[in-house]
């Protein structure tokens, strides 16, 4: 099972310095980081009015779903997924085999101003999750707090 | 593809519930979003992207969150695929960065050659992510046990379960709860349990 990577503090430290900087300069609602198979690594800006979790299932579904359809039309150069709200938009931009960086930002911003600043945060991104990626696998991890004696009942019915 | 996230102290891991159409994957959610025993703030919305027939279209998608390790916050994706055959290209995009696998087979006797379909199927859809069944964490769950023309057990486990290894398999009535539970806590047991060794090993 491939588990990584394994993000530390200092890949936290650039990874979340890069998004915020792009919410400060695209004056964006929010940036979220997230993983094509759904998960939420990790966001900046204004993100209490939207469930985070979700959006990255979401925007990591439809992101893929786009590219599914763009490769069965011909389409073989696929960055970027752009949803034109009344309130909010959204971009969706590919930051490497694995990632995504879904930008939140008000519709009356444009879009080009958004892609522009995307564009520097997502080399910085890759950049830092390439390092993490190349990092021991081991490196940092105390097996001493993993302790899993108890699984047997994780989840437990409230009618149980 | 888990995410460990030191920084947060936070493990995020998938499960993707897999089966033929009108099996009962949506019903587990359902199920497990209405009675799991958990803080509200710690349970997500049960997000469904359904056709008007309620028929899942994309994928069903709850969020919980637990403490099954130790110092780590444990957050658990829940997914389900479209069953419907025409629906292959989403099973495959609901399949990346799967962790663990729920397979949820009908049985119902006339059923049992979609079951068997919808395992190869899945089977299939791994190979084309470069994945194996044989390394990713599996329960079986035998559902609809509750309908007079269900299949034996023994039955099932020989069409689905007859394997060098066989995987932990359990009967379930979802609509009633029955088995829900106990199916989602194997799968989290296992795909613990394999984190950690796989982990040990890379890290000796």
């Amino acid at each position: 099972m491939y588990t990584l990577p394994q993000l530390i503090e200092e890949d936290l430290h650039t990874l979340d310095g890069a998004m915020r900087e792009l919410v400060q300069k695209s004056e964006s609602t929010a940036a979220l980081l997230i993983d094509k198979g759904g998960f939420l690594i990790t966001q900046q800006g204004s993100t209490d009015s939207f469930d985070g979790t979700t959006v990255a299932a979401l925007g990591a579904g439809s992101f893929c779903a786009n590219k599914e359809i763009a490769n069965l039309i011909g389409e073989e150069g696929f960055a970027s997924v752009y949803q034109q709200g009344d309130k909010q938009s959204l971009l969706v931009v590919n930051v490497d085999e694995h990632c995504l960086l879904c930008v939140i930002f008000k519709s009356q911003t444009g879009v080009g101003a958004v892609k522009y600043y995307a564009s520097d945060a997502v080399k910085e991104i890759a950049a830092q999750l390439k390092r993490a990626g190349e990092r021991s696998p081991g490196a940092g991890f105390d097996l001493s707090v993993l302790n899993i004696a108890d699984t047997d009942e994780i989840f437990r019915s409230k009618t149980a | 593809m888990a995410i460990i996230n030191q920084a947060t102290k936070e493990l995020q891991v998938k499960i993707v519930f897999y089966g033929p159409a009108m099996c009962g994957k949506t019903t587990n959610l359902e199920h497990i979003h209405g009675n799991v025993q958990t803080l509200q703030e710690h349970k997500g919305k049960l997000v469904s992207l359904a056709t008007s027939s309620d028929r899942t279209l994309f994928f069903d998608f709850l969020p919980i969150q637990a403490m099954a390790i130790k110092g780590f916050r444990t957050k658990f994706q829940l997914y389900t695929v479209p069953g419907q055959v025409i629906y292959n290209t989403t099973r495959q995009l609901v399949l990346r960065g799967v962790d663990g696998i729920v397979f949820v087979a009908d049985s119902q006797y006339d059923k049992m050659q979609e079951n068997v379909e919808s395992f190869a199927n899945l089977e299939e859809n791994l190979r084309s992510l470069k994945q194996n069944l044989a390394e990713i964490p599996l329960v079986l769950q035998y559902n609809k046990r509750d309908l007079p023309s269900a299949a034996p057990l023994e039955y099932m486990e020989f069409l689905l379960n007859n394997r060098d290894v066989q995987v932990p398999s359990f009967p379930a009535c979802a609509n009633k709860g029955e088995g829900v539970f106990e199916t989602l806590n194997m799968i989290t047991r296992m795909l613990l349990h394999r984190f950690i060794n796989e982990t040990s090993r890379k890290a000796a």
